[in-house]
């Protein structure tokens, strides 16, 4: 298959924000960033993949049945991506997740995911758990663009170190993306704040003005802070830091424990191992989390939690801060670290960006804002979808697909850990600093320690600390052939390489014979090596087919659902009079048929199936429609022409004229 | 102002600006040389762009730091080597290459 340029049509390209919990997908199309809304009409797709009797499940259809499928359903993908099994991080998420992590077993140590699928253990890499939710998302913005869309910008945390960053560039390899860049999120956050302010301020043509900001980005599972300095259109990224690990699931997690133990209180028994309980605990938890955003008090309740008894507490706010307080704390050091980096004092930092679900918290923004001396804080973004409208805009401006506006902005970013070599003793040295502008390279001449070495080795680390055993190690390689001669004789020259994505590459030559030695950090430690990537593609490739299948069926599925779904808004729309009640009780009585039949063939239903009930159901409404008059016939025809994300709720849609997304508001189904 | 010459030894000439230039004149002399000879300017000729970007940003990241900026007026390059913030042991390279020596485990 040609890559996407085919017939002469605008081949596109999308950024993609690959979230811990929560995914989202944009694209620049017809001068302007569109978040593409999936086939469930929303515009954030939950990072989950699941593996039923039958098939294997994606994004919200996956999330929806959690709590039926617990040890099958796989979330987190991203907390174990680039990591090895034992890091301490790893060893401590798997006690709450109810899904197997293994260690592979070879001295890499990678942990893989195992699943059940029709009777037969599955081990996954995170990096295929990914690539799978890449996946969603692009069939999500092919659905919109009526193409082939294999040109992507991912996002990563900022903090990502290497190991994370190839790992999550290789995801996208494996789901069959051309990568065309790997972006830190804040900054692509501030693409999205800045290309907002500046559409705001056209009309005073500000000129070189010269605006830092600050992006604090707290999602569901990583934490970034990111000043910037925006200067017409150079985003110039000064400083940044942050916790790979830190967001709303910690919250969640929090209040999970805390659940638990009130419930081992009240009835004296531990739902701990019950995998099926403690997920639908957790789901309620999270749904409390974000009421409590808007609340001062909630009730979480779950019948027949475990034992057949039911579980039922209220949760104020304050106990809720309480509970999660020093991880909001912990959110401010690295704020100080990078104002500390950025030699910025507070006072110039001209506006406080806040990015991610985690910060609708209200204590997170208070301790923000009273962290700049009661700053009025910037939420003028959509904070779940600034991270995917950025990378849109850099996907544009990468490919060349964006308008002049676009294409005349830069984007500055910065490595965001030192890196450097281990000495003779143990010792780091530096040869890149931390908040380097990327791309950079770096040399520097080094030596033999002993008489008559004749081969160096290099180990690459990442960090900030003295000694090398208290930083990240990434990758080691020999050099040989050195001429053998005293020591202190031989002149080795290393160069450190980071390339636009973030990615180091490390070569060391002897000024002497020009024996050249390299590693691009790839192999070593946790990194799949090119031959995995390609079986990997290769597996992707020969599920595609099944999932084709599925995903028939699923869409058609899908398609019934909101097709039954509008009628009845509809029906309860129309005016009585319009309607005659013949009429109104026939359509009621097919819908409930279609219904009935939807109860029993939803599961084994192939797609020619569902496809003929819809028709079906559309005749029947069909007949109706044609004798009300004309400006309800409007109605329908507005429907098919407004895009979902614009319809508001009288057009069948999600947004009150204010703009505001209904399902912000509501629960979500559980 | 002076043409800038990216090629040249001297951070000054590469991004173009006079030495008693102020801070904000050497980031908006950055910025504009960034535009024209960042990777992602130059799609077609992306290897040379990095390589020029490079030129450019280490200039940069030398003027625009007060400490760096006084230690290259005063010695040069090698004022500059290795980098503020000492490194391992304290021992920044530019000195480490003349007393120490790097050295590597064998």
């Amino acid at each position: 298959m040609p890559d996407g340029a085919d017939d002469g049509k605008k081949s596109y390209s999308m950024g993609i924000d690959l979230g811990t919990t929560y995914s989202c997908v944009g694209i620049f199309k017809d001068g302007e960033v569109q978040i593409i809304a999936n086939d469930q009409g929303n515009r954030t797709t939950p990072s989950y993949v699941a593996w039923t009797d039958k098939e294997r499940l994606l994004g919200d259809a996956a999330k929806n049945q959690v709590a039926s499928n617990p040890t099958n359903t796989v979330f987190d993908a991203k907390r174990l991506i680039g990591r090895t099994f034992q890091d301490p991080i790893v060893q401590a998420d798997l006690k709450l997740w109810p899904f197997r992590v293994v260690s592979d077993g070879s001295p890499d140590d990678k942990p893989l995911i195992e699943v059940m699928y029709q009777d037969v253990a599955k081990k996954f890499h995170p990096e295929e758990i990914s690539s799978m939710i890449l996946t969603k998302m692009k069939l999500t913005a092919e659905a919109f663009v009526g193409q082939r869309v294999r040109n992507a910008v991912i996002t990563v945390p900022a903090y990502f170190n290497d190991s994370q960053r190839q790992a999550t560039k290789d995801a996208g390899e494996i789901a069959g993306l051309n990568v065309l860049r790997i972006v830190n999120e804040p900054t692509a956050a501030a693409i999205a704040y800045g290309l907002d302010t500046k559409s705001k301020e056209k009309k005073t043509k500000s000129g070189e003005k010269e605006t830092n900001i600050l992006v604090f980005d707290m999602g569901g599972g990583t934490f970034d802070v990111s000043i910037l300095t925006i200067t017409d259109t150079v985003f110039e990224v000064k400083a940044t830091a942050g916790d790979p690990h830190l967001g709303g699931e910690d919250f969640d997690n929090r209040m999970l424990s805390y659940c638990i133990s009130e419930f081992r209180r009240k009835h004296k028994s531990d739902p701990t191992r019950n995998q099926r309980a403690i997920r639908r605990l957790r789901t309620q938890c999270e749904r409390a989390k974000r009421q409590l955003s808007t609340q001062t008090s909630v009730t979480i309740e779950v019948d027949s939690l475990h034992e057949g008894q039911d579980f039922n507490l209220r949760l104020s706010r304050a106990k809720f801060e309480e509970l999660c307080m020093d991880y909001f704390k912990k959110a401010m050091e690295p704020v100080s670290q990078c104002l500390g980096d950025s030699g910025l004092p507070k006072s110039q930092i001209s506006d406080v960006v806040l990015v991610g679900g985690s910060t609708r918290i209200p204590k997170v923004q208070e301790l923000i804002s009273s962290f700049f001396n009661g700053k009025q804080l910037c939420k003028e973004i959509n904070p779940d979808e600034a991270v995917a409208y950025g990378a849109a805009v850099q996907a544009a401006i990468v490919s060349g697909t964006g308008t002049e506006e676009v294409e005349n902005m830069l984007l500055l970013d910065v490595a965001p850990l030192s890196l450097g070599i281990e000495m003779a003793g143990g010792m780091m040295q530096k040869l890149i600093e931390r908040n380097s502008t990327i791309p950079t390279n770096k040399s520097q001449d080094f030596t033999t320690a002993e008489d008559y070495q004749d081969y160096v080795e290099i180990k690459v680390y990442e960090g900030e600390r003295a000694m090398v055993k208290d930083n990240n190690y990434l990758g080691k390689f020999v050099l040989t052939g050195i001429p053998k001669t005293l020591r202190g004789v031989p002149k080795i020259k290393v160069t450190f390489n980071v390339d636009s994505n973030g990615i180091l590459e490390v070569t060391a030559e002897d000024m002497k014979t020009h024996r050249k030695g390299e590693i691009q950090i790839t192999n070593e430690k946790g990194r799949l090596s090119q031959r995995d990537i390609e079986r990997m593609l290769q597996d992707a490739e020969a599920h595609k087919e099944e999932d084709d299948l599925a995903r028939g069926e699923m869409m058609a599925r899908e398609s019934i659902t909101v097709y039954m779904r509008r009628t009845r808004k509809a029906l309860e729309d129309i005016d009585s009079e319009k309607i005659l009640k013949r009429d109104r009780e026939r359509l009621e009585k097919k819908m409930e048929e279609v219904d009935l039949w939807l109860d029993e063939h939803s599961n084994k239903a192939t797609k020619e199936e569902f496809e003929a009930k819809q028709r079906e159901l559309e005749s029947a409404m069909n007949t109706i429609m044609l004798k009300i008059n004309r400006s309800e016939s409007d109605f329908w025809e507005q429907q098919a022409i407004l895009p979902e994300n614009e319809k508001t709720i009288e057009q069948g849609g999600y947004f009150l004229d204010s703009g505001l997304d209904i399902r912000d508001l509501i629960e979500d189904p559980d | 102002m002076p043409t800038p010459d990216i090629n040249s030894e001297d951070y000054y000439k590469v991004l173009g600006v006079e030495r008693s230039a102020a801070d904000s004149e050497i980031a908006k002399a950055y910025k504009k040389l960034a535009l024209k000879y960042h990777p992602d300017k130059n799609p077609d000729n992306k290897e040379k762009a990095e390589e020029d970007f490079k030129k450019i940003t280490e200039a940069y990241e030398i003027l625009h730091d007060a400490e760096k900026r006084k230690n290259y007026d005063q010695f040069g390059k090698a004022g500059i080597q290795g980098g503020a913030g000492g490194g391992a042991g304290g021992v920044s390279f530019a000195e480490a290459d003349e007393i120490f020596k790097a050295f590597f485990g064998g």
